[in-house]
């Protein structure tokens, strides 16, 4: 919403405030100032002048010579340096002589050996905006030589952003009125009219004008105007709308759109010539259309409010008059309306139709009940005048004049309480007296033009906001909180991320959603879980239709992207809400981990110039770093058709599956430009963290020394190792410590080993706690062991 | 025998000069001092020598000994010097590393982190509350008109259920004030919200933020503004200008935005809008006590002030990135310079 600073000096003496302390102070009244426009300049020796020629420098390429007239009999030479404006355009001339802000002194000059005699002007070199691509072209009848100060007069429109609840605000006398509060000056410049009815009122006859809707429109008024000449407004008329920012449409029109600038209530006049019958305020039928001043034809239902003839339909009531019944220049009688429509009823209408206009955004947010006649008795006035028409004695009116806002019942103390300061009764008085408010005793009477104001609160609000946060010393009291289930969680998903980005991950942050393409990559689905994806009803792209099941679809993207921009050797992990419904429909949310990593094991170095590549034992140590003093098991299964994984397993922590990992189908990897293998693996962040969070107790370190003895064993290829580290668990054997593959040998050409069998290396660790073992026992014991694996798997010892 | 001891002697003397290796050493040795060596030999020979010259050759015998073990252990001493030295040998410091992969958590993560510590240090805990929600606890009970333009399809996602992505934190006010047992609540929530907006620079369909909660009897303005100020001063430094503007929120009343004033360098600095905050609006907790069915939350009984802020404007903030889209593309050159 747009305020000129000269229209609220009508008003108010705002003249010794510089723009700056105007900001401050619209700022703390809570409106915030989104823009601050400088209109018009009044500098001396600054003119409109007309392009006559612009011809090319003859020494310079980015130089232009420009015979301009500037009022006077010869025209005047001008070397100038921009390019947007072309003969016959009008622009502001510095003549020589003028001094533009900042100081610049204007005098004649030779510019690369040719002469000028001024400058022509961007708006930023006028002061009237911080930054201009090239000359201000000006859209104006004056003829050359008019002093630039004539055309536009200097004013400062303040753009601010007024909050719901404050509708008061969306008019230059409402924003008057509050910042008289604030800086405790005097109102002025207000008439009789602005809140009265002019000669008062009298009851409608009901073929005049008839509510048939009263919970939509409480009240409406019409005034006659009769032999009214329309023209163009003056001046001082269109250079007050024209500040903020509307067009000048003629004297009738401008006098409704300034009256709703002025007092905030919007108005609207008809052709009455255009009318058939009385005014009937009614539901639209349904189907019935309507064209708009805006041209556009609307289709009406039986919610929508109209202001009708006794045909049809010629305004959307509160939203925007019709095109065949407004003022034309041909119009002479009219019939001036100010009504009350609620606020829902405009804010429906408007809606359904996406439209906004000045007056639907009043009559949603809620004007003053009280001030209708007023305003139509201030535009009775101005239309008379300028238009030279007849008004009737009285306004006529039907429905009631909405009540008054009721009175609230304050308590100093209970303001004192919330604001924990002890701001004096007197003090708090004067704030309240200062906005309109009234006193009885504990009662309050509100102005009616403070719709917000109902409850105690919203007056405990208005002293605070008046009295300012600066004025209350600040406190920090309170007791403390212990830590919740959710503290221990997020320290706990804390130090997961912390050790992931220790083991050298980059933490990835997608958004939640993602495409229905995408929801193949759901790791989930590559075990069975009968649990499906959540749709959005209304999506704003096909890129975010779902949210995630799994993690790993946006990781994947995330993986494309960076490899795309060249950096192919990752390791990325993300940890954060994956969703998903239960057959009955029931949500689940779940925080997952999902890990990825593909390219270069170590960034390439001339100590390491060809980095092996990263593979599936590469993500197996990394798990098993996530899970310190834990087995982590890793079953394989068959991933399904159509799933994203080639190769995939759960992985198992003590007897609960924890997750999933694998390596991407190489198809997929394609798609994805992925040519690295890519390996993953996604959690259920509590399972691992519950995990990690388990208590660790202290196990006496060995005193005594180890005894090893290898094994080599000849096994047939598809034996899985998983299946030999089983039946090794299962050993009772005190002795035998632990036990660990190191070598395993294939030899596809069959010359060293038939090529369906390979061979594996195991190193086996015994020990006694109590003593240093013998040669015999380590023998027995092992021997022990070579006859279990030997019986209960298809191996042979070399 | 005095002169062949002389000659072992400087025979010693000439040959360790020669000495240039460990092995070398030991073969010097073993010629000299072995079993087999010529001073071992020399030695032998003393029974045969005359018991007037026996003290003679003896001393003899001993102060040779004592020179070529002397050498033995000085070119021992010299050849390690010389391996240590060389282990070293060669080797240009100034060749560049053989880096390390380097890993780095998110920017978001980490400002989350650094806001949540800060309120910790004031005694909040972590609430949380799920992130397809109701209009209930979204809207209804947090004093959103029925008409407001928020719950339009427009500007919230939806689900067929009729349930909805929340479009704020504030939700866990209601939630955990709805499942306590009773005041006081102080509470902070960190979580993504989600608006119906085209993504660009500056608008994104989620972003992170950090809700907080304080509920207790006689909370007031003043413990609003004492929180949020040692809230800031931590996370931009004790000396940063804040201001308290006055603005309208459904669920707060008073509300107010908090500015920050920046300064960028080689710009004049400037008043930045950083969060939202005021105090409990009695009718969010007329809702929650409607749901409790008691009055523990009683606007009679208790005050209260909330806040929000929104993580991805403070981390943009506070390392000058200029565009949201940085956040969820997870560039690792982009996430790596905040390792």
């Amino acid at each position: 919403m747009k305020f000129s600073l000269n229209w609220l000096n009508d008003h108010l003496d705002l003249d010794d405030l510089s723009v700056s302390e105007l900001d401050d102070l619209l700022t703390f009244a809570g409106i915030e100032v989104e823009g601050i426009e400088v209109r018009g300049a009044a500098i001396d020796k600054l003119v409109v002048a007309q392009v006559i020629s612009s011809d090319k420098h003859p020494d310079a390429d980015k130089l232009s010579v420009c015979q301009i007239d500037a009022g006077g009999d010869d025209p005047v030479q001008i070397v100038c340096g921009a390019k947007n404006y072309k003969v016959g355009d009008k622009i502001p001339l510095a003549q020589p002589g003028c001094e533009l802000p900042g100081g610049f002194k204007i005098a004649p000059c030779k510019m690369r050996g040719v002469e000028s005699h001024g400058m022509m002007c961007s708006a930023s070199e006028l002061g009237l905006a911080a930054e201009s691509d090239g000359l201000l072209i000006l859209d104006t009848d004056a003829a050359p030589g008019t002093p630039f100060s004539e055309i536009v007069t200097a004013d400062t429109v303040f753009d601010v952003e007024i909050t719901p609840n404050r509708p008061d605000l969306l008019s230059h006398l409402g924003l008057a009125r509050e910042l008289a509060a604030l800086t405790g000056r005097e109102l002025k410049g207000l008439t009789a009219h602005h809140r009265e009815a002019g000669n008062g009122s009298s009851p409608a006859p009901t073929d005049t004008i008839e509510i048939q809707s009263p919970d939509k429109c409480s009240f409406y008024s019409g005034h006659f105007i009769r032999s009214v000449k329309i023209g163009p407004s003056p001046d001082w008329l269109k250079e007050k709308l024209e500040a903020v920012g509307l067009r000048p449409i003629n004297n009738v029109v401008d006098v409704t759109n300034y009256v709703l600038h002025e007092t905030g209530q919007p108005l609207h006049a008809f052709d009455l010539a255009k009318l058939k019958g009385g005014i009937q305020v009614r539901l639209a039928n349904d189907g019935e259309t309507l064209t708009a001043l805006d041209g556009e034809s609307y289709e009406l239902n039986s919610t929508d409010l109209v202001i009708a003839d006794s045909e049809n339909a010629q305004a959307i009531a509160g939203v925007m008059g019709g095109d065949d019944s407004g003022v034309t220049e041909t119009s002479t009688d009219i019939l001036l309306e100010a009504a009350h429509f609620t606020a829902s009823g405009v804010r429906q209408t408007a809606r359904r139709f996406n439209l906004s206009t000045d007056s639907s955004y009043r009559f949603e947010r809620g004007v003053d009940p009280l001030q209708t006649l007023g305003a139509s008795a201030l535009a009775v006035k101005l239309i008379t005048a300028l238009t030279g028409g007849q008004a009737d004695e009285q306004t006529l009116i039907a429905g009631e004049v909405p009540e008054a806002p009721a009175p609230v019942t304050f308590s100093h103390d209970a303001c004192r309480k919330l604001l924990g300061h002890a701001i004096a009764d007197e003090e708090i008085d004067k704030i309240l007296t200062s906005l309109g408010l009234e006193r009885d005793d504990t009662s309050w009477k509100i102005p009616t033009w403070r719709l917000d104001l109902i409850r105690q609160v919203d007056l405990i609000e208005e002293v605070t906001r008046v009295f300012g946060l600066d004025n209350i010393p600040s406190r920090t009291l309170g007791t403390y909180s212990p830590a919740s289930k959710e503290d221990k969680i997020f320290a706990a998903n804390r130090s997961l991320r912390d050790q992931l980005v220790h083991l050298g991950f980059c933490e990835a942050l997608t958004i939640k959603l993602i495409s229905e393409t995408q929801l193949a990559d759901d790791l989930g689905k590559v075990s069975k879980s009968g649990l499906v994806p959540i749709r959005i009803k209304n999506p704003i792209s096909d890129d975010y239709v779902y949210l995630r099941p799994s993690l790993v679809p946006s990781l994947l993207s995330v993986a494309k992207r960076n490899v795309n921009m060249g950096n192919s050797a990752l390791r990325l992990f993300e940890l954060g809400t994956v969703f998903s419904a239960s057959p009955k429909g029931q949500e689940i949310e779940q925080a997952n981990l999902a890990l990825l990593i593909t390219g270069d094991r170590e960034p390439g170095s001339w100590k390491c110039p060809q980095p092996e590549a990263t593979n599936f034992f590469d993500l197996r140590g990394i798990l098993e770093a996530l899970c310190p003093g834990q087995k982590v098991q890793i079953n394989p299964i068959t991933p399904q058709a159509g799933s994203c994984l080639a190769l995939a397993a759960e992985i198992r922590l003590g007897k609960s599956k924890v997750g999933i990992c694998g390596q991407l189908a190489p198809a997929r990897a394609r798609e994805l430009g992925l040519e690295a293998p890519v390996l993953l693996a996604e959690f259920k962040a509590s399972a691992l963290t519950t995990v990690r969070e388990s208590s660790r107790r202290y196990a006496d370190l060995p005193r005594f020394p180890a005894s090893s003895r290898d094994i080599a064993m000849e096994a047939p290829s598809d034996l899985p190792n998983g299946d030999i580290e089983t039946v090794f668990a299962k050993i009772d054997e005190h002795l035998l410590e632990s036990f660990s593959l190191f070598d395993v040998f294939t030899d596809p050409s069959g010359e060293k080993l038939a090529a369906d069998k390979k061979s594996l290396a195991y190193s086996v660790t015994y020990r006694h706690q109590d003593r240093t073992l013998e040669q015999a026992e380590v023998d027995q014991a092992h021997e022990k062991i070579l006859a279990i694996l030997s019986k209960q798997l298809p191996v042979i010892f070399r | 025998m005095l002169d062949e001891l002389s000659a072992i002697q400087s025979d010693a003397l000439s040959a360790i000069d020669s000495v240039d290796s460990e092995t070398a050493l030991e073969e010097f040795r073993i010629c000299f001092l072995g079993k087999k060596g010529r001073l071992t030999a020399a030695a032998a020979g003393m029974r045969n020598v005359s018991k007037e010259d026996k003290p003679a050759v003896g001393q003899k015998l001993n102060e040779v000994r004592k020179t070529i073990t002397g050498l033995v252990e000085k070119c021992t001493v010299e050849l390690a010097a010389l391996k240590d030295a060389e282990a070293v040998a060669g080797i240009d410091p100034t060749l560049p590393a053989r880096p390390l992969t380097q890993g780095a958590g998110h920017p978001l993560s980490q400002m989350l982190n650094r806001a949540v510590d800060t309120l910790h240090q004031l005694g909040f805990a972590i609430a949380e509350g799920p992130e397809i929600e109701t209009e209930w606890h979204c809207f209804d009970a947090l004093n959103t008109p029925q008409d407001h333009p928020a719950r339009n399809e427009k500007d919230t996602f939806y689900f067929d259920s009729g349930k909805l992505l929340r479009t704020h934190t504030s939700t866990v006010q209601v939630r955990t004030m709805e499942g306590v047992a009773g005041p006081p609540v102080r509470i902070i929530a960190p979580g993504s919200a989600f608006r119906r907006d085209e993504i660009d620079a500056t608008h994104s369909i989620s972003f992170t933020q950090l809700e907080g909660l304080y509920v207790d009897r006689d909370v007031t303005v003043a413990d609003l503004k004492g929180t949020l100020e040692y809230f800031f001063h931590s996370i931009f430094g004790k000396d940063t200008e804040l201001r308290f503007r006055p603005h309208f929120f459904p669920f707060t009343e008073p509300s107010f935005e908090i500015d920050v004033k920046l300064h960028a360098a080689g710009k004049t600095s400037r008043w930045i809008e950083i969060a939202g905050c005021g105090m409990v609006d009695p009718a969010v907790f007329e809702s929650i006590n409607s749901q409790r069915k008691d009055d523990l939350f009683s606007p009679d009984r208790v005050s209260g002030f909330a806040f929000g802020l929104g993580i991805d404007r403070l981390a943009m903030i506070m390392h000058g990135i200029p565009d949201l889209r940085l956040f969820s593309d997870n560039d690792v050159r982009f996430l790596r310079q905040f390792a």
